[in-house]
């Protein structure tokens, strides 16, 4: 039932989180797991890209809000980028829109990166 | 030829005094015939025969008297005892006697003629006395080869009995001093029988060391005084001749009785002799076996985990005599455990705690396993094997002792092994070096398998009883959400109300509420805890708390959510949050504000047009209190005459079945627009079962709740 699977790379000075699949209470840990090592690592450009992200539910809304706090007083930021209209619509809901970022595609979210910083 | 127990001692008492007192006339009979038949000289054969018959029945009744008082419980050397006094106490009186100068007898054509009336009363007493003496011996014969009985056993007493006596009954047609050729015959097949039964001797092999030692000195003693007896009735002697006087029968039976009871008691005597050397191993290995038994049975009785490592290395200390004794049990993973009540840690970080001290405390113990090149411990759980020390002084494992002042010099460790990973060690210490053979290792390596199954078993029993507990916990927690959730629906003239939420688990997330805010104004709120489970269950409860004090405070909807906010966001951990729609019905005109926090917009029907309402909100428990009020937005709508407001959880529009597509928004939305002249509860229940059809009837993986508010006033 949860397929997911996740991966991290380094762009453009920035880190990039790929998501695919479900992330559910199941899988939530694993992306808990990616933003403790990034945080670790004191890398905090961090952008979610979601485009193979079918399904998110509240455990995994919950792993954002965890670390958002925590990395924005390090001057960083999370952004998302590349949703479906549908996961897109459950982000929205709750209103996500209004504390993050999300953008269509990655390029805009690392340009959102490098104007904020001058 | 053993007696059912008598269960009614009365009739046993009267039994008894009954043979004791018939026996003891008849004997008397036969005293007074002989005294008559020396005085007055009638010589028929027939009162001879009769006298016989009467001396025969006598003994048998005393036979059975006997048999009654008999003893049963006595193990076979305490038999052996009794019977050597009952033999020694006999045989003196006997010799005694025969220091009396006795007129003693006259043989004429083969009878025994009594020469004064003395040697009447010699040949009763001692015809008494020994006869006496057969029968006791008779019956401890009868006991100590039965007390190992086999298939044969009894058959082959019986038929030595039954010669013995045929012999015996064979000296009725002849003269007392005479030979007869059938009687010698019977006399030989006894001889056969006897040595059929003179092997019976596996009695001895289960005695204890001491038992056997006190059996072969009885064996002995008893062979000895019997070959006098032997010599005394076989022969012609005084004695032997007053018993064949006496009773031709008797004598005849006595005799084989004794020669019996020589062969075998002399046999008895040998036997044990040659049993000797192995009686301790022996002796060790029941001690062993009955250790053995006692702890496995303490597996299936005791659950307290302290007093089952209490007994295990008690019955160390007592299976192998070892000196000092403990188990240390290997913690299980738990951080939270303080660091004080380990003694110390084990390779891999473990932590482990000895228990069961037995003459040992903890300091000694720490100076003995640990050491600065890794400990005995270590050595244990890496090979997961039993390590014996035999001699602390010079082995090269403990020279870490070597100077040390020591209690021990030879010491047995034992792993207690559950799927290849020890749970403990099991530890057994003697003063002296070499003191535990192989044997004791086997032994206490069996006691280790014991303990680990006891200790696993108690330890699985606690989890069993704590996930019990925890489950009783979870109803609890069930019946009191059930009773968070309204009892009853608010009933209002001209507004059909209808609701359902049913949680996926024991407890659930989701929750609606009404409250009247005053005479006209109609509360009404549906939520959803992120999360499952019991701390969704919390959140749940206190939203309804926060919900019921200040809506009435603040009836704008989203004045009232931004309090809501505020309050929760004191309380709610960071990655959780509450969504919730909130609508207040102006019962007078039918006007509706709603204020939404991240949560499902509300579906308006209208005429057969469906809209989902959703102004701006986040959640509650996302950023800060003072930005949730600053975007948060309030709407407001009219209902008419046949609108419908339809306010859920994600449970309905999420509800996927497996390997399908969610329910969604679109067909919630066309359920709204054909719900048209239908009543709230058929629209509710329409819902409800277009989601079960589009699960497939497979039960739902989030909690469902949905509220249908049906205005039917103008």
């Amino acid at each position: 039932m949860s397929d997911f699977k996740i991966g991290i790379r380094e762009t453009s000075n920035v880190n990039v989180i790929d998501l695919k699949g479900y992330l559910d209470a199941h899988t939530a840990p694993e992306l808990e797991d990616a933003f403790q090592k990034l945080v670790a690592e004191r890398k905090y450009k961090i952008i979610v890209n979601c485009k193979d992200l079918s399904y998110i539910s509240s455990a995994g809304l919950g792993v954002f809000m965890a670390f958002i706090e925590d990395v924005r007083n390090n001057q960083g930021d999370i952004k998302l980028s590349n949703m479906s209209s549908k996961v897109f619509n459950v982000f929205d809901l709750l209103g996500f829109p209004l504390l993050y970022e999300i953008t269509k595609t990655e390029a805009e979210a690392i340009g959102k990166f490098m104007s904020s910083k001058k | 030829m053993s007696r059912p127990i008598d269960v009614k001692p009365f009739r046993s008492r009267v039994k008894k005094a009954f043979f004791l007192i018939t026996s003891a006339i008849l004997l008397f009979a036969v005293f007074l015939t002989d005294i008559i038949r020396r005085s007055v000289d009638i010589d028929a054969g027939w009162i001879t025969f009769l006298r016989n018959v009467v001396v025969i029945a006598a003994f048998v009744l005393l036979y059975f008297l006997i048999e009654g008082l008999w003893r049963r419980d006595q193990n076979p050397a305490q038999k052996l005892g009794f019977l050597l006094v009952v033999s020694i106490v006999i045989g003196t009186a006997i010799a005694l006697l025969s220091f009396f100068p006795s007129s003693g007898f006259d043989v004429k054509n083969y009878l025994l003629i009594p020469l004064g009336f003395d040697s009447i009363v010699m040949a009763n007493i001692i015809g008494a006395v020994l006869g006496t003496l057969m029968l006791v011996m008779l019956l401890s014969l009868r006991d100590i080869i039965f007390s190992r009985r086999r298939k044969g056993t009894r058959r082959n007493f019986l038929i030595f009995v039954g010669c013995a006596a045929a012999t015996a009954l064979s000296t009725l047609s002849a003269r007392p001093m005479e030979t007869s050729f059938l009687s010698s015959l019977l006399l030989g097949l006894t001889v056969v029988a006897m040595l059929m039964n003179t092997f019976r001797l596996s009695w001895i092999v289960y005695l204890s060391k001491r038992e056997k030692l006190f059996s072969m000195l009885y064996g002995f003693l008893l062979f000895g005084i019997l070959v006098g007896f032997d010599y005394m009735v076989w022969s012609k002697t005084a004695p032997g001749k007053s018993l064949l006087f006496y009773s031709p029968p008797l004598q005849s039976f006595v005799s084989v009785v004794f020669l019996f009871s020589t062969i075998y008691f002399g046999m008895t005597f040998l036997s044990t002799l040659f049993h000797l050397p192995t009686a301790e191993a022996f002796d060790r290995k029941i001690s062993e076996v009955a250790s053995l038994h006692n702890l496995g049975r303490l597996v299936t009785q005791v659950f307290d985990f302290n007093e089952l490592v209490d007994s295990v290395t008690r019955m160390t200390l007592e299976v192998c005599q070892a000196q000092s004794s403990w188990l240390e049990i290997i913690k299980e993973q738990n951080p939270r455990k303080a660091l004080n009540e380990a003694v110390g840690t084990a390779s891999a970080g473990e932590q482990v705690e000895p228990v069961g001290l037995k003459n040992i405390s903890r300091e000694e113990i720490l100076g003995i396993v640990s050491s600065k090149d890794g400990s005995l411990r270590d050595l244990v759980l890496e090979t997961l094997r039993p390590v014996v020390i035999n001699d602390a002084g010079n082995d090269k494992r403990t020279a870490h002792l070597r100077n040390a002042k020591r209690k021990f010099e030879s010491m047995v460790i034992v792993p207690l092994l559950s799927h290849n990973r020890a749970i403990g060690i099991l530890y057994a210490t003697k003063g002296m070096p070499f003191g535990f053979d192989q044997e004791d290792v086997d032994v206490i390596s069996a006691f280790a398998d014991q303990a680990t199954i006891a200790i696993e078993n108690s330890r699985l029993i606690e989890k069993s009883l704590e996930r019990e507990r925890l489950m009783r916990e979870i109803m609890v927690a069930q019946e009191m959400q059930k009773k968070l959730l309204p009892q009853k629906l608010p009933v209002i003239p001209g507004v059909e109300i209808e609701a359902l939420s049913s949680p996926a688990f024991e407890v659930g997330g989701d929750y609606y509420d009404f409250v009247q805010l005053d005479e006209h104004h109609l509360g009404i709120i549906v939520g959803d805890v992120s999360g499952k489970g019991v701390s969704a269950a919390f959140y749940m409860a206190e939203m309804k708390g926060i919900f019921q004090s200040l809506s009435k405070i603040h009836p704008s909807p989203r004045d009232f959510l931004a309090q809501a906010h505020s309050a929760l966001s004191a309380t709610i951990d960071k990655r959780s949050f509450i969504s919730v729609i909130y609508t207040v019905l102006d019962l007078r005109d039918g006007t509706m504000t709603v204020a939404r926090a991240g949560h499902c917009p509300m579906l308006h029907v209208s005429e057969g047009e469906a809209v989902f309402i959703k102004p701006i909100g986040l959640g509650l428990g996302m950023g800060t209190p003072s930005f949730f009020e600053q975007t948060v937005e309030q709407e407001r709508i009219q209902m008419s005459h046949g609108d419908v407001a339809i306010l859920f959880t994600d449970g309905i529009t999420e509800a996927r079945p497996s390997g399908g597509e969610e329910f969604g928004y679109e067909r919630l939305l066309e359920i709204g627009k054909s719900s048209g002249k239908h009543s709230a509860v058929e629209i509710r229940d329409a819902i409800i079962m277009a989601v079960d059809r589009h699960m497939n009837h497979q039960s739902p993986e989030d909690d469902l709740t949905l509220v249908v508010i049906k205005w039917l006033r103008s």
